[in-house]
């Protein structure tokens, strides 16, 4: 019982959690090269997820300067770490993209099994 | 203030603007790239031996940047253990670079040189600056730099192994840094804080209330630099990765990108986890049986091998878990054959990437089977093949010996017969697949019509370079041992 | 792609994304936003183009090479902002420490370094969103020559 109600306060994280080992999982052991890196970035929105649900305080502010009476602010830390790791994100996605491209160009596939199919047949 | 109180940050900085310049460089005078970054590697080394120098009249220092003191700013932390991996980085990339300048036009189109160039730059600014930051996601910021320019080094020679093998490495190290993203996430929330030294200030409360958290944590930390550093049951991405590169991309992946994995690896472990910690949770034993299966498992597929830089890779697999094995074992003098491990490694397995490159240069051979002979043909590349391997297996005078010798020490010391007789294995596994070779090349007659094509003489000596450095190292261990015996005394306190 | 709606309809948005995208780089020391959001948003206004109508266009907007030139402009305009400080007696990248002009809180010229930071960030996102969109396209369009060099 305490167990579930813990995880009822908390089911962001356990959300998180979820993505994080579906993306991981579909990344190690799906074959399509394109869904390896849909998986990665669902991983890594995971993570992302994770880290700003640790920066929000319930009826918290938007950590912008003003005056904000009695009010708080959330803690702007954890946005902007996020920020970093979206854009070191969107650049790892982009680089294994375009290596996804160059990859269909030799092999005519981007099946992982079909591409070593396609090499042990030429061995 | 002086300039010098600078040199953390500058170490750092100009291999990343050299990376920037790089592409402009290329397009407006192509030929001024390559004596830029050999300044640019030249003035990071000063910096590094100015460094060094401070450390000794002053002691450790930290740096903060925009001059935002912790929590809020970044810190660089120098001691004497970090500012010897920058040495080791700065001062063998440098060695690795000088052999490229040749090596490149053989390997890769003239296009992409530049290009090249910058990774270059980046990759080495990036690892500088994980071996200096004292901040958890400062540290995800340059693994993932350099990740990225570790793969990008891979797929720059654009055949189909490589683009294959450069995939699979991205894939798997984004992995990596999405569970070390996941670590931090867990450490920030229970400790609000990301500096080293404050996380661990604030981790015994947070233990007592959140155990889950930081056991979560620490599993993803070590299957994170895990993976990075090829760590046994993961390693699977190094050898098509480091077999395909091109040679001195090989060379620069072995001998330093998975060491300072390793090295941040062990900053985690001893300085932001308190001893407490470490001892309530088996960290160091999980540690040490993944570092001793890595270390057979590795001679014993590299024996397997037919490839001669796929063998390099897996021996590497094997070397790396010496200096695992350092880590794991938790003793001060086996930490000391780990950290020297480093650099020895570090030089025989780049020297032998060289080799390995040369001979595919000359002849175009690379099954280990063909090498038959190759003594005659190319006899000092082949000497310091041989220096290379006899450091591999630990026969006295080379480097290897001194490292082996430390770590069964500290393994004697620690009570932990057991990992003595794997240090004694695996130097027999070793002398098993690299004694054929030797002895081949130089005992068998030199099989062949096609001539051998000549060899630039930059690499050649760059690899003499690289020869007379691990007998150095073997024959005269001492001044590296004094520093690292202070140092360990100085950081760890044992 | 030969849409007569796409194309009206593009024409018409892109202006205001683009100023859109600007307004977010200048305001990033004042609020949410900055280098990376609006750099984002003035980049996918060149790549707009590039689809709605073709390659030829969005390259007439901003080729390759100088995108590739603003790349490096920008990164490097970043790093150097940096050393600017080193000289003016702070750390690298210090603001405040290095007497950067700080202003009043809350105007557009004010918060030292980081608005000249910002648009150097904004400059380097939006040609980085161009020249991956352009490599991705020309990869594709060149399938069959495995020779073409790197990405």
């Amino acid at each position: 019982m305490e167990t579930l109600k813990n995880l009822a306060h908390n089911y962001y994280y356990l959300v998180a959690v979820v993505l994080f080992v579906i993306g991981m999982h579909t990344m190690l052991t799906h074959s399509n090269l394109i869904k390896k890196v849909i998986a990665m970035n669902i991983m890594d929105t995971s993570v992302f997820l994770l880290f700003v649900a640790i920066g929000y305080i319930r009826g918290g502010q938007a950590p912008i300067m003003r005056d904000i009476g009695d009010g708080f602010y959330i803690n702007p830390l954890p946005g902007a770490l996020i920020l970093t790791g979206i854009v070191v994100g969107v650049s790892v996605t982009a680089y294994a993209l375009s290596l996804v491209v160059k990859i269909y160009r030799y092999y005519g596939t981007v099946d992982a099994d079909e591409i070593v199919e396609i090499r042990s047949r030429e061995q | 203030m002086t300039l010098q109180h600078h040199f953390p940050a500058l170490i750092i900085v100009i291999f990343l603007i050299c990376a920037f310049i790089m592409p402009l460089l290329f397009r407006w005078r192509s030929t001024l790239c390559a004596p830029a970054l050999l300044l640019v590697h030249l003035l990071a080394l000063a910096m590094a031996v100015a460094l060094l120098v401070r450390l000794y009249a002053g002691g450790p220092f930290y740096y903060h940047l925009g001059n935002w003191a912790p929590p809020w700013g970044i810190e660089l932390k120098i001691d004497f253990l970090r500012v010897y991996m920058v040495l080791i980085l700065v001062g063998l990339g440098l060695w690795i670079f000088v052999y490229a300048l040749k090596d490149l036009a053989h390997e890769l189109k003239r296009e992409v040189t530049g290009w090249y160039y910058a990774l270059y730059a980046l990759l080495i600014g990036s690892m500088s600056g994980m071996a200096l930051t004292n901040d958890m996601f400062n540290l995800f910021v340059f693994m993932e730099i350099c990740g990225i320019a570790s793969c990008a080094i891979i797929s720059i020679k654009e055949s189909r192994e490589c683009l294959e093998a450069s995939f699979k490495y991205l894939i798997l190290s984004a992995m990596g840094t999405g569970c070390y993203l996941m670590a931090i996430a867990m450490i920030y929330m229970v400790t609000g804080q990301l500096n080293f030294q404050l996380i661990r200030e604030a981790l015994p409360a947070a233990a007592g209330l959140y155990p889950n958290n930081l056991l979560v944590a620490t599993a993803l930390i070590i299957v994170a630099f895990g993976t990075k550093a090829a760590l046994f049951p993961l390693h699977v991405w190094l050898p098509d990765a480091h077999a395909s590169a091109p040679s001195p991309s090989s060379a620069v992946l072995s001998g330093l990108v998975i060491k300072i994995y390793a090295f941040s690896l062990f900053n985690i472990l001893f300085f932001v986890f308190p001893a407490s910690f470490r001892q309530a949770v088996p960290i160091n034993e999980i540690v040490l049986w993944l570092a001793t299966l890595g270390i057979l498992f590795g001679s014993i597929f590299a024996m397997v091998q037919e490839d001669l830089k796929k063998m390099l890779a897996y021996s590497s697999i094997a070397q790396i878990g010496y200096v695992f094995m350092g880590i794991g074992l938790n003793q001060p003098t086996a930490l000391l054959g780990g950290f020297y491990h480093i650099l020895n490694h570090a030089l025989m397995k780049g020297m032998l990437f060289m080799v390995a490159g040369v001979i595919i240069q000359a002849t175009g051979r690379r099954r280990v089977k063909d090498l038959n002979g190759i003594g005659h043909v190319l006899p000092l590349v082949m000497i310091a093949f041989t220096v290379g391997g006899f450091s591999m297996i630990g026969i006295p005078g080379t480097g290897g010996l001194i490292s082996k010798w430390y770590l069964a020490e500290g393994a004697l010391l620690a009570n932990r017969l057991f990992f003595v007789i794997v240090i004694v294995l695996s130097s027999l596994l070793n002398a098993v697949y690299y004694l054929p070779i030797i002895i081949n090349a130089f005992l068998n007659p030199y099989e062949g019509r096609e001539p051998v094509k000549p060899v630039s003489r930059l690499m050649v000596g760059a690899i003499t370079a690289g020869m007379i450095a691990v007998i150095f190292f073997g024959v005269y261990p001492k001044p590296v041992i004094v520093f690292l015996k202070a140092a360990l005394a100085a950081v760890i306190g044992m | 792609m030969e849409d007569q709606i796409t194309r009206l309809t593009s024409r018409l948005v892109v202006p205001f994304i683009q100023v859109y995208g600007i307004y977010i780089i200048l305001h990033g020391h004042l609020s949410p936003g900055g280098g990376f959001s609006g750099g984002a948003i003035f980049g996918a206004s060149l790549v707009l183009m590039a689809l709605a109508f073709n390659l030829s266009a969005g390259v007439k907007q901003i080729s390759h090479q100088s995108a590739s030139l603003m790349e490096s402009g920008g990164a490097l305009g970043y790093a150097l902002v940096g050393l600017i400080a080193l000289l003016w007696g702070g750390n690298y990248l210090a603001n405040r420490a290095a007497s950067f002009p700080l202003g009043r809180a809350g105007e557009l010229f004010s918060g030292g370094a980081i608005p000249v930071i910002t648009v150097f960030v904004g400059m380097k996102v939006a040609s980085t969103m161009v020249t991956l969109f352009y490599n991705l396209i020309e990869g594709e369009a060149k399938v069959g020559d495995p020779e073409k060099p790197g990405a």
